[in-house]
């Protein structure tokens, strides 16, 4: 498998404005330094607690935000190589502009997280999924409403559901028209940005099970990004734990949750409550508040709240290596 | 009132609860005929999808029915510290504003949205304990007066300040009250939080504070709906330790409510299973995971997503509650619906020793 | 209500009508609004038809029996009686009813394009823009409105036209502020950013997808404003700014019975037709504005919480 999508040392921060004149009084570093790659055709999940980035570097890495520095290197061919050297200029898509940016509108796409509100209430279902097919001027009228209707196959629509509003939906159908969305352009990656949080428990599965299907029916490659573990553990081939906008750890699902390394992500799964009444699992109850990204904690950012913090995790940074085939951590204890 | 509906170790009943709401696009069946035990100190988890009643049926509980709806029949018999037994539903305002805070009281999803933004978050306690601890703060205040009389001045005697020197020192008494109360939520520095907005704080910490209105007149009776839901993992873990921790400190018993099958089996005694407005099953918790009888918990139990098989989800949706389906509920979904099951509405049973069941295809219905 | 195919369409805009209607129909006082709203909108389609013209003669100017200057009470030559200067009162007060829409419609028309372009650019692209065209809309609302109509009047000289455009100025600044309060609030929602995401110009959405969502209130706010509109003309034709005497504006008609109003001595009610009469029409005509702003108000904003 070769990577679809590289990024190095991305950053994105967000200015805190204040005072009368809205000065720049500092930044909320949301994503800082971050570099992973995703290969083509896998189900890549980032997992994380609010305020950890996973969101903001979903966006930004399809280009709805603009990153402050760093590369994001996309091919839809999937032919790129797994450190991408910097000449690779041309497939480099974070400084594009308007023009190519539309563009690549096609071949990169997004899934919210709440339905109700990702979908235009006063439009029609047939309209809000045909958009982008007359935006890249693929086709219009009744050949898209074809292609429309095709594709409710897919998700599991039914044509009756056209010449309806979204508010006539339920959840569950008003995250599968937003898929039906973001698939009507056979983009080749899509982010996923918990699709299933805001959907009750017994449809969840049957998005899930959607999502498998699409994945292997149209050759998709997905960011899934989730707070919810049991799920990423259930539906991604690999991992990543972001923590205050940097990545602590990356493994292959199996092999993070058998054996995490990070002490923030043994926390982490730690405090997942157990479907089974008969098993007590021994918490690792987190000290103190998460601390805000405005101001990270010097040093390794996790280092205030772990308990076993030494000397160097204050003030050195831990870089990300791989400390096991195919399993890599950002922590001074490896 | 007949003293013996609720039996030695009860403290809630409800019984054959009815609520609908009055929409435009009809009457929206939301509770039918529900029914619910929770034993002294035991905490209750109830279970349920969107529409499954569970969020009206709690504020019902606490007569907060949300407009537009009608309670429309049933019965919510409660024992509080008193003693004595009351339904709920058949009281007036003022036997209400007696329960609700001090009796029976109630955290909710959204702790920002439970909080007042322009209110400092120590001012909201404060509101809670003075409405039901007023004579116990006042009692509190005149004694510390009594300590100072000997040191107040001449002009502090005066009538006209008297009330001012009395106001302040009941605002020192609630105030220490309150810090108490901090300190036992695991807030770490409560000098500060007291004296915070709400939006200063975290979620995870603004839910803290949310409990500890909650819990500021030691309830009886504490209702839970999805506290954590919208809360982080590790910081649902720190709140679910704190409530386990502080049930044991008060001894109120507790209903929670949530969708989540690892939050039930980590803190609830039994189970409440809810579909479309009805309870259909109740069971202790090991035994709600081992051998759940009703078909719709046994989905419920098999769609939690697990690695390496495939995700089974129940098919069909949630029905309409202005049209739903005749007899029982959960029919049209059901891979064991019988020609019976569209026509009667099974009743809740106990088929063993605390597992009921409202279904037909276990005992004889 | 007939259950015709129309009522029972599956057509979704056909029943977002049908719901809206329905609605007005519950509460007596929306349909008060409605009832007084449609019956000017006859008066003044059947203007010709109720008060027939003169030809070549402009139909605005009311008929006149003669020069006198005393008004003459209701009998059966003039159905309302005639104001000063013999004009025809019920002429005047018919032929007024179109004068009230042209000017109530064409202000609220231009001020909420205005207010739209206005407030969608700086609710859509925020920054500096924002800021500009607020504090210019800042300065126009620091006025009071009367006032700062009266003197752009004075400068442009006296006459509807005059009173339209002024009316325009001073009005156009609520209209902005209220799509760029919408425009921000709509712009935050996830719908907004996904239309981005699948490649919409910003142009497209701000008009495919942020406008539609913010026309409610915007529909709410110039129905109620309509009433204030006519009697701000009104009050403004009655200082003496408006049309020359004789012209069918009710303001102007009122400006006529000025020296009338205390009435002859020992009968202070002997010229009641002049004012009461035109001040009836001006009242009933903001009432059922109002009323059916407000009815529109309580139907639209459950529409849209509901969805």
């Amino acid at each position: 498998m070769k990577p679809i999508l590289v990024t190095k040392d991305l950053k994105k921060y967000f200015p805190i404005r204040g005072g009368l004149l809205g000065t720049r009084k500092g930044e909320v570093k949301a994503v800082d330094n971050v570099n992973l790659a995703i290969m083509k055709g896998e189900t890549f999940g980032l997992v994380g607690e609010s305020g950890c980035g996973k969101t903001t570097y979903g966006k930004t890495i399809i280009r709805l935000l603009k990153p402050d520095s760093g590369r994001i290197f996309f091919n839809s061919d999937g032919s790129l190589p797994e450190d991408p050297s910097d000449e690779l200029n041309q497939f480099d898509i974070a400084g594009l502009t308007r023009g190519k940016l539309k563009s690549l509108r096609r071949n990169m796409q997004i899934v919210y997280q709440n339905p109700s509100t990702s979908l235009n209430p006063r439009m029609l279902v047939k309209d809000i999924v045909a958009e982008p097919l007359i935006i890249h001027k693929i086709c219009k009228g009744e050949e898209a409403e074809k292609r429309v209707l095709a594709l409710f196959e897919d998700v599991g629509l039914a044509s009756e559901h056209l010449r309806r509003y979204p508010h006539e939906f339920s959840g569950g159908q008003r995250q599968r028209i937003a898929i039906a969305r973001a698939l009507i352009t056979h983009p080749k990656f899509i982010v996923l940005d918990e699709p299933t949080s805001s959907v009750d428990v017994s449809v969840r599965a049957s998005l899930l099970q959607l999502f498998k299907e699409l994945q292997q029916k149209m050759g998709l490659t997905y960011l899934f990004i989730s707070h919810d573990l049991s799920v990423v553990e259930a539906l991604c081939d690999r991992v990543a734990v972001m923590y205050l906008g940097k990545v602590v750890e990356v493994a292959g699902s199996e092999e993070l949750f058998d054996n995490p390394l990070h002490p923030y992500t043994k926390a982490l799964f730690s405090a997942i409550p157990i479907a089974d009444p008969k098993t007590k699992r021994k918490r690792i109850i987190l000290k103190g508040e998460p601390p805000s990204p405005a101001n990270p904690p010097a040093g390794c950012r996790f280092h205030p709240r772990c308990s076993q913090a030494m000397d160097v995790c204050r003030s050195e940074e831990p870089k990300l290596r791989e400390v096991k085939p195919k399993h890599m951590v950002a922590c001074h204890l490896y | 009132m007949p003293a013996q509906v609720l039996g030695e170790n009860e403290q809630l009943k409800v019984e054959d609860l009815v609520v609908r709401f009055y929409t435009y696009e009809g009457i929206v069946k939301a509770v039918e005929k529900a029914k619910l035990t929770l034993m002294k100190g035991e905490t209750l988890g109830v279970v349920g999808e969107t529409g499954s009643g569970k969020s009206v049926t709690a504020l019902t509980i606490m007569a907060l029915t949300p407009t537009p709806g009608k309670v429309e029949g049933g019965h919510i018999y409660f024992k509080g510290t008193t003693g004595e037994t009351v339904d709920v539903l058949s009281l007036k305002e003022a036997g209400l504003l007696k329960i609700r805070g001090k009796e029976i009281s109630m955290i909710f999803q959204e702790p920002n949205a439970a909080l007042d933004p322009l209110f400092k978050v120590g001012d909201q306690i404060a509101e809670a304990i003075l409405a039901h601890r007023l004579p116990e703060m006042l009692e509190k205040a005149n004694q510390l007066k009594k300590e100072k009389a000997n040191n107040s001045s001449f002009l502090k005697s005066l009538p006209i300040l008297r009330n001012r020197s009395r106001d302040k020192l009941l605002q020192q008494v609630v105030r220490k009250e309150i810090l108490e109360l901090l300190r036992l939520m695991e807030i770490s520095d409560p000098e500060r939080v007291i004296d915070a907005y709400p939006h200063e704080l975290s979620g995870g910490m603004q839910q803290r504070i949310v409990i500890a209105t909650a819990l500021a007149c030691s309830p009886t009776l504490l209702l839970a709906d999805e506290p954590t839901t919208n809360l982080d993992v590790t910081v649902q873990a720190q709140i679910l330790d704190l409530i386990t921790r502080l049930k044991r400190r008060f001894g109120s018993s507790i209903i929670y409510i949530t969708h989540d099958m690892g939050v039930i089996a980590e803190i609830c005694d039994r189970v409440a299973v809810m579909y479309a407005g009805s309870v259909v099953e109740v069971a202790p918790v090991l035994e709600i995971f081992k051998t759940p009888l009703h078909p719709y918990t046994k989905a419920l139990l098999e769609s939690i997503p697990r690695p390496g098989s495939s995700f089974k989800s129940i098919p069909g949706t949630v029905p309409n509650l202005v049209t739903p389906p005749s007899g029982c509920r959960f029919h049209p979904r059901c891979y064991h619906a019988m020609e019976k099951c569209s026509r009667e509405i099974p009743e809740l049973k106990e088929i063993s020793k605390g597992h009921c069941v409202a279904c037909f295809l276990y005992g004889d219905a | 209500m007939p259950k015709n195919r129309l009522w029972n369409s599956e057509h979704p805009r056909i029943k977002e009508l049908v719901f809206v209607l329905r609605k007005l129909k519950a509460s007596p006082l929306s349909i008060a609004g409605l009832s007084i709203v449609l019956l000017f909108t006859f008066l003044a389609i059947l203007a010709p038809v109720l008060a027939p013209t003169q030809p070549d003669r402009d139909p605005y100017i009311m008929p006149r029996e003669g020069y006198a200057s005393t008004p003459k009470p209701p009998n059966t030559e003039h159905l309302f009686g005639t104001t000063e200067g013999q004009y025809d009162l019920y002429y005047g007060v018919i032929w007024g009813t179109r004068s009230a829409y042209r000017i109530g419609v064409l202000v609220v028309a231009v001020s909420a394009i205005i207010g739209i372009a206005v407030g969608s650019l700086a609710g859509y692209f925020k920054g500096l823009i924002d800021e500009v065209l607020m504090r210019l809309t800042d300065i126009i609302l620091a006025f009071p409105g009367l006032i700062l109509a009266m003197a752009l009047v004075v400068a442009f000289g006296r006459g509807l036209d005059s009173i339209t455009l002024a009316i325009i100025l001073v009005g156009w600044p609520s209209y902005a502020r209220l799509v760029r309060g919408e425009f921000l609030k709509v712009t935050s929602e996830d719908f907004v950013e996904a239309a981005k995401a699948i490649g919409c110009s910003d142009f497209r959405v701000i008009i495919k997808h942020v406008i539609p969502n913010t026309i409610f209130p915007l529909i709410i706010m110039a129905s109620l404003d309509i009433g204030s509109i006519v009697l701000t003309a009104a009050a403004l034709s009655f200082l003496g700014l408006g049309a020359d005497p004789g012209y069918s504006d009710w303001g102007q008609i009122i400006s006529l019975s000025r020296n009338w109003i205390t009435g002859a001595p020992g009968n202070p009610f002997a010229y009641w037709h002049t004012f009461i009469i035109p001040g009836i029409f001006l009242f009933l005509f903001v009432i059922g504005w109002n009323l059916l702003g407000d009815a529109l108000r309580d139907v639209l904003d459950p529409m849209i919480r509901r969805r």
